[in-house]
């Protein structure tokens, strides 16, 4: 177990390779060491990945008016879906300004597998952003215990520490 | 809020019925150097021909095989692809068709349930399903990655590579919504891990103390280390076949019914719905908990459920005409990958109202005797062991758990428990303190195999058909 002396998580991430393909971002995903590469794409929700590393949160909605669930004002999804699963049509993107939200659950992670970038303990934690219809799942900068129902508020890796992955969205206590 | 259509709940109705006449296993371990992959599937296949009392030479029954389904969770584990070919054939069943399963934790349930629809479509009248997981060739917390990589690879695996640690959110939550004393949750790993003292096959049996289990280093908070199953190698077989062939075959044959559930893979994701009712519950019967939801911005199934573990209930209970279970099973074996899992299953298969699950527990009717009267639990769970106890080989696991309780409705917990020899086949001596688990004349047992955070679930209803 590794125990860092400051109050804040902190990342043993290296920023992951990525190429821009047909407009869509590329990351490689080293998995065996330097031998062994996956290349994952994200596709349609490359948009999603690069707000991160501009400090922006983007989430989509349907705005299909023949929508049997939305009706042309859907809620937004986070993490986002560039298709609607209830009509198939394509979902528009929206950002969520200053991302406020609560501690929906978590759990102190004191073991991970092999290969986890963040450094334990921390809390892993899933967030009810306001204003959105999903809950997602992140991590938390700040050390002290936790209850939920606390609000947080998001915070971003951009530039030089951007990771270009998930991680790139975290929170802290508000 | 997801809504349903008529064709979307229609119940499987199979053209002929499904029976399980054998069953047969390894033991399971942390490692196991001493046989090859398919050395273990043999040796489960073996016992499955040559030690279920079948009227019939094993290399005749083995002659009446027409499909073998095989169910692996990761080829990651072995870096092996095709591992179905290989065991195929080494049991001697080229050039029969074969397919693989994999469903993740469910593979095992999934596997069963690709077989009966074999037999209940007229596909085959015979057929082979075995499964098995060799998690031995990596390091534990390598492992631990490799399962968590089904977990949510973009948006949630980073976050832990680690189960336990999507699985713990669930625990903290329904901890919350429901009030849940964490010795409820010590209570399932005591008691699951004690009835696998009981059990030649069992990878880590143990007497312990609730005390002890909450005094166990934490995995990710709240789970601790004795509330989440380990690591296991091991294989588990199962024979289904058509009516007549199974009373050619035994003179003590099992009716299957078998469905399944499927949910998102990110918790996160779950929509929100109405609770779909069990034959015995009621709108009016959930009025309270609705309530209780709206107070804690809760949603149903949410983290507290398991939706998919309804939906396949609901299918299976109507296909075997359940019409309550706390009342028409007699046993169940639940997938109590972590003790939380367990706990919450029992609302989800409908043996207690949603809610009200730490209650069940405590009542001591998941007991094989009840602790507090004395007197046979109602519905004991887990009798196996469970994973806690016994294993989760992952593929061979769903499978396992049928062949458990296949044994049990056949009165045979002792002889497969209970055999001086069966405990020295596997390098063990029979405990001197050896305790029956035989549950007294069950006629229905149910078994739950489940995958992810609730993401696969299968719904197996055994009944005696004698």
């Amino acid at each position: 177990m590794t125990m860092a002396n400051d109050d804040k998580v902190t990342l043993r991430a290296v920023p992951a390779a990525v190429e821009s393909v047909h407009g869509a971002w590329v990351v490689q995903l080293p998995r065996f060491g330097a031998e062994g590469t996956h290349y994952h794409t994200y596709g349609l929700l490359t948009p999603y990945f690069k707000g991160l590393g501009e400090g922006r949160l983007l989430g989509t909605k349907c705005v299909n008016p023949r929508c049997p669930v939305s009706s042309g004002s859907g809620e937004l999804w986070l993490p986002p879906r560039a298709d609607c699963p209830d009509c198939h049509q394509p979902m528009t993107w929206q950002e969520v300004k200053e991302p406020r939200g609560y501690i929906y659950s978590y759990t102190h992670v004191e073991r991970g597998g092999t290969g986890l970038e963040i450094a334990c303990p921390y809390y892993q934690i899933d967030v009810k952003i306001d204003g959105v219809c999903t809950i997602i799942k992140s991590y938390l900068l700040d050390r002290r215990p936790i209850k939920i129902g606390e609000r947080v508020r998001a915070r971003f890796r951009t530039g030089p520490e951007a990771t270009h992955t998930c991680l790139d969205l975290c929170w802290e206590l508000e | 809020m997801i809504t349903f259509a008529p064709g979307n709940l229609r119940v499987p109705r199979w053209t002929r019925p499904v029976y399980m006449v054998a069953a047969g296993t390894t033991d399971f371990r942390k490692r196991y150097p001493e046989k090859k992959l398919d050395e273990l599937c043999m040796m489960a296949f073996r016992m499955l021909l040559e030690e279920n009392d079948l009227r019939q030479d094993p290399l005749e029954v083995k002659g009446h095989i027409n499909f073998a389904c095989y169910g692996e969770f990761a080829d990651h584990f072995q870096d092996q692809l095709l591992c179905e070919a290989k065991v195929h054939d080494y049991l001697g069943l080229d050039l029969l068709p074969n397919v693989g399963i994999k469903t993740g934790g469910a593979t095992g349930g999934s596997t069963m349930l690709m077989g009966a629809t074999t037999v209940a479509s007229g596909m085959s009248d015979c057929t082979l399903v075995l499964g098995w997981e060799r998690m031995d060739e990596v390091k534990t917390w390598t492992g631990n990655y490799y399962i968590a990589s089904a977990a949510c690879k973009e948006f949630e695996t980073r976050l832990a590579r680690n189960y336990a640690s999507y699985y713990a959110p669930m625990a903290r939550r329904f901890q919350e919504m429901y009030g849940v004393d964490e010795r409820v949750r010590a209570e399932i790993a005591v008691k699951n891990r004690g009835y696998a003292c009981s059990s030649p096959y069992a990878q880590q049996p143990g007497r312990h103390t609730v005390d002890e289990v909450l005094g166990g280093e934490i995995v990710s908070d709240p789970l601790r280390f004795l509330e989440c199953c380990a690591m296991s190698v091991g294989s588990a077989a199962a024979l289904l076949c058509s009516e007549e062939l199974a009373f050619q075959l035994t003179d003590r044959p099992v009716r299957l019914y078998i469905a399944g559930g499927s949910h998102t893979l990110r918790t996160g994701d779950r929509r929100p719905m109405r609770i779909l009712l069990l034959p015995h519950e009621t709108e009016e019967g959930y009025a309270s908990l609705y309530r209780d939801m709206g107070k804690q911005d809760g949603r149903w199934p949410g983290f507290e459920s398991f939706g998919a573990t309804r939906f396949a209930a609901y299918m299976a209970y109507r296909m075997a005409g359940v019409q309550n279970p706390i009342e028409d099973l007699d046993l169940v074996e639940t997938h109590d990958a972590f003790t939380i899992s367990d706990l919450q299953t029992y609302g989800d298969v409908g043996l207690t109202l949603y809610g009200r699950e730490q209650d069940y527990v405590t009542s001591g009717d998941c007991y094989l005797k009840n602790p507090h009267t004395g007197k046979p639990g109602k519905c004991p769970a887990n009798l196996s062991g469970g994973l806690l106890g016994t294993m989760h080989a992952v593929g061979a696991t769903g499978i396992f758990q049928c062949d458990e309780v296949f044994w049990q409705l056949q009165g045979k917990y002792d002889r497969f428990h209970g055999d001086p020899a069966l405990w020295r086949r596997y390098g063990k001596e029979k405990p001197a303190d050896w305790t029956s688990l035989q549950v007294d004349d069950p006629r229905r047992g149910l078994a739950i195999s489940h995958a992810g955070v609730g993401s696969h679930v299968t719904c197996a209803v055994l009944e005696r058909a004698w």
